[in-house]
């Protein structure tokens, strides 16, 4: 059911499939979103071209990739918002195209602007988006005030919108996708345009969202966003999923290595020459009082250049291990920049 | 709740808490048809001044001022005498007077010897019905002089002796004016100018939900709130199912009010309540259907609020909410028939007339259509909408 990522992705970890789901919905499965084979036209142009993936319950899967590269007409076409030329979309073991009803009853969207209605209050327009989804009554009260604490909002509830800060907005606009418990969040750059503040409270709410169960498919052209917060990584570029997997998985994919940075005093020559010959290190370049290693797996063979440096009569005064980063990952599959 | 019900009520708190909806919903079309019944309310009871000046002051001159000053006309008239045709001119020029007869020298004579002198009648532009008036009970007066004149010729003429001329003049004048003509409705009753313009206003102001209406569409799909709907499980239908509803309650919900309190407070007659309930409900669904077309005929929100605003004035101006359509030429009134508004303005005209009910079939089954043919044609084009 789970299909193999498109263009050479890595398969998904075994850990994340084997689990089950986070909430029954009827449907037996074993990821909460599976999309196979997507294509979507625009016209001439090609917006998604043959994306795959999926992911399992409580996994934060990011999509990552510049703007312009198809994120968000893959997230309209999850959302059942379009309809795929060519392959299909699986909600919570329901086809979104065939079942479109009971699978958007399955997905909380948080679109990429704040989405509410600034002339009614928070609580209005929860108790709204929840009436969409059947709640009513108490329970629809319940959990309003539910997700007015997760946002924590509640001291506002009963204020109009317009009257709120952005970061507020913000807030109550994922808020807004929780009312109904949905098995998959999926989020459409929820931080653009945020202050660095209220982006940190966002990220961790989402963190905490994830960890409680929840599928995340969150799109982001903010390298940092997604290496801090999703468990699985697609990079998609011109409208193909290029490469996914876990960060170390793309890094290790690209052949990307990590810098070992020593300042140091003392035999840097010897330091260096017992460098070049050790297995794992790939290049040894030495200016001033700073050795630069260009290592694979730079935590790994940490121990065994100090001890060189002991050896050969080298004072580390301070050691840093760079890992490259998803940034570089970018540059080397598709040859651009992420931020072009 | 039904998500439908839930769409529409929460479009309907958000337009209640705009005040320019309770403004052109509720109290303009209210207001408008109170001043239209305070501007026309004397209609039904003109009063004026008028005055004489009897240069003659012969018998039948004199008979004149009685005439004026008879029970029958109290009520329409108050009568002075002045002294000189000068002073009567600047009276009415002044706006004193609304009006002046001149009876010349030598106006008795010239009955009683069967030739006439005309009366004169001064008037100002400035009370130009005051002046019909006093024209009217001149040409009346002297038409019944006429009439004796002739009658005692013709008694003469048939052998009565001459010396029963004046016996038979006194015989004659005393015999009354004829029937007046009274102009009156297809119906038992006057149409009344309150029973007119509040249905009308009404009508009027409640078009404008459609600029409501079409606006609102448009700032949910900018406001991106569109999209969140969207994705949520009900489909499009239940998107636009919804905000029709707000836009049907909301338009029969402000001429349903109009009606009411135009009837409670300003005396309009709007006819059997029933049929009045469902021509507002039949005017209603057409506001749905008007709103629906300028979604699919627009592409942003200034677009919408541009079309609303010509459909509305367009129909207004050719329904005859402006104007009496009953005095309007044959052409007008033939256009007025092409509009909803127009259909339902001459239902409630009928009605108020005192037409029966089934006066009100034709027209109700025409708005009715009306909303048929603007909700097909909105329905034909909904790909515009799906496609943006």
């Amino acid at each position: 059911m789970t299909p193999a990522p498109s263009t050479g992705a890595a398969p998904a970890s075994a850990a994340a499939r084997a689990r089950e789901p986070a909430r029954g919905g009827g449907d037996a499965y074993e990821d909460v979103l599976v999309a196979s084979h997507l294509t979507r036209r625009f016209g001439d142009r090609v917006a998604v071209d043959d994306v795959s993936f999926h992911i399992a319950p409580g996994e934060a899967y990011g999509l990552l990739g510049p703007n312009g590269a198809g994120k968000t007409t893959t997230i309209r076409l999850v959302c059942g918002l379009l309809s795929p030329d060519d392959g299909s979309i699986e909600v919570a073991g329901i086809d979104v195209t065939a079942g479109a009803t009971r699978a958007k009853a399955r997905i909380g969207y948080v679109p990429q602007e704040v989405s509410l209605y600034p002339d009614l209050t928070a609580r209005e327009n929860l108790a709204f988006f929840g009436r969409l989804y059947r709640l009513s009554g108490s329970a629809l009260r319940a959990r309003v005030d539910e997700v007015l604490e997760l946002v924590d909002l509640t001291d506002r509830a009963d204020d109009r919108v317009d009257a709120y800060s952005g970061g507020m907005r913000r807030r109550l606009n994922i808020g807004a996708s929780l009312l109904h418990r949905p098995e998959l969040l999926v989020l459409d750059e929820p931080t653009v345009g945020v202050d660095p503040q209220s982006r940190h409270a966002i990220m961790e709410s989402i963190r905490a969202l994830g960890s409680s169960g929840l599928a995340v498919l969150y799109t982001t052209h903010y390298m940092e966003e997604a290496e801090r917060l999703c468990d699985r990584v697609g990079i998609i570029d011109r409208g193909r999923l290029v490469a996914e997997g876990t960060r170390r998985e793309l890094v290790a994919r690209v052949g990307e290595r990590d810098r070992i940075l020593l300042s140091a005093s003392g035999s840097l020559g010897s330091f260096a020459a017992a460098c070049r010959s050790m297995e794992g290190i790939d290049s040894v370049d030495v200016s001033d009082s700073t050795v630069e290693l260009l290592a694979r797996d730079g935590r790994l063979r940490l121990p065994t250049v100090l001890a060189a440096a002991s050896s050969a009569g080298a004072s580390v005064r301070s050691v840093e291990v760079v890992e490259p980063d998803l940034e570089a990952v970018f540059l080397h599959l598709t040859g651009t920049a992420l931020r072009e | 709740m039904h998500p439908v019900v839930a769409i529409a009520l929460k479009d309907l708190r958000q337009r209640l808490r705009d005040r320019s909806a309770w403004v052109l919903g509720f109290i303009a079309p209210m207001a408008v048809a109170g001043l239209i019944s305070v501007a026309f309310g004397g209609a039904q009871s003109f009063h004026t001044s008028v005055a004489v000046v009897d240069d003659d002051h012969g018998a039948i001159a004199t008979g004149f001022t009685q005439f004026l000053r008879s029970p029958d006309l109290h009520d329409l008239l108050t009568v002075r005498t002045v002294s000189s045709r000068a002073d009567a001119q600047s009276k009415v020029a002044d706006g004193v007077l609304g009006a002046a007869f001149v009876i010349p020298a030598g106006f008795s004579d010239a009955v009683t010897a069967g030739s006439s002198e005309p009366i004169t009648v001064l008037g100002s532009v400035d009370a130009t019905v005051a002046a019909q008036v006093a024209r009217s009970l001149a040409e009346s007066f002297t038409a019944h002089l006429e009439g004796v004149q002739l009658s005692v010729r013709t008694a003469v003429a048939a052998g009565a002796p001459a010396s029963s001329v004046a016996a038979l003049a006194a015989q004659a004048s005393a015999q009354p004016l004829p029937e007046q003509v009274q102009p009156q409705a297809s119906g038992a009753r006057t149409l009344t100018a309150v029973s007119y313009y509040a249905p009308a206003m009404g009508t009027f102001f409640m078009f404008f939900a459609i600029g409501f209406g079409s606006r609102g569409w448009f700032l949910e799909r900018s406001g991106g709130t569109l999209e969140r709907l969207s994705v949520a499980p009900l489909g499009i239908g239940a998107v636009l199912a919804g905000k029709s509803l707000a836009t049907f309650v909301y338009g029969a919900a402000s001429l349903g009010t109009v009606a009411v309190v135009s009837s409670l407070l300003f005396g309009a007659d709007w006819g059997p309540p029933p049929v009045v309930a469902a021509l507002v409900l039949a005017l209603a669904l057409t506001l749905v259907g008007l709103t629906a077309l300028v979604i699919t005929l627009a592409r942003t929100e200034r677009q919408a609020e541009g079309i609303a605003s010509i459909l509305t004035f367009g129909l207004v101006l050719l329904g005859g909410n402006f104007v009496f359509i009953g005095q309007a030429p044959d052409a007008v009134r033939a256009l007025a028939r092409l509009t909803p508004n127009g259909w339902a303005l001459r239902a409630f005209t009928d009605l108020a007339g005192g037409a029966p009910w089934t006066a009100a079939v034709g027209p109700l089954l025409a708005v009715l259509a009306f909303a048929v043919a603007t909700s097909a044609l909105a329905f034909a084009l909904r790909r515009r909408v799906l496609a943006r």
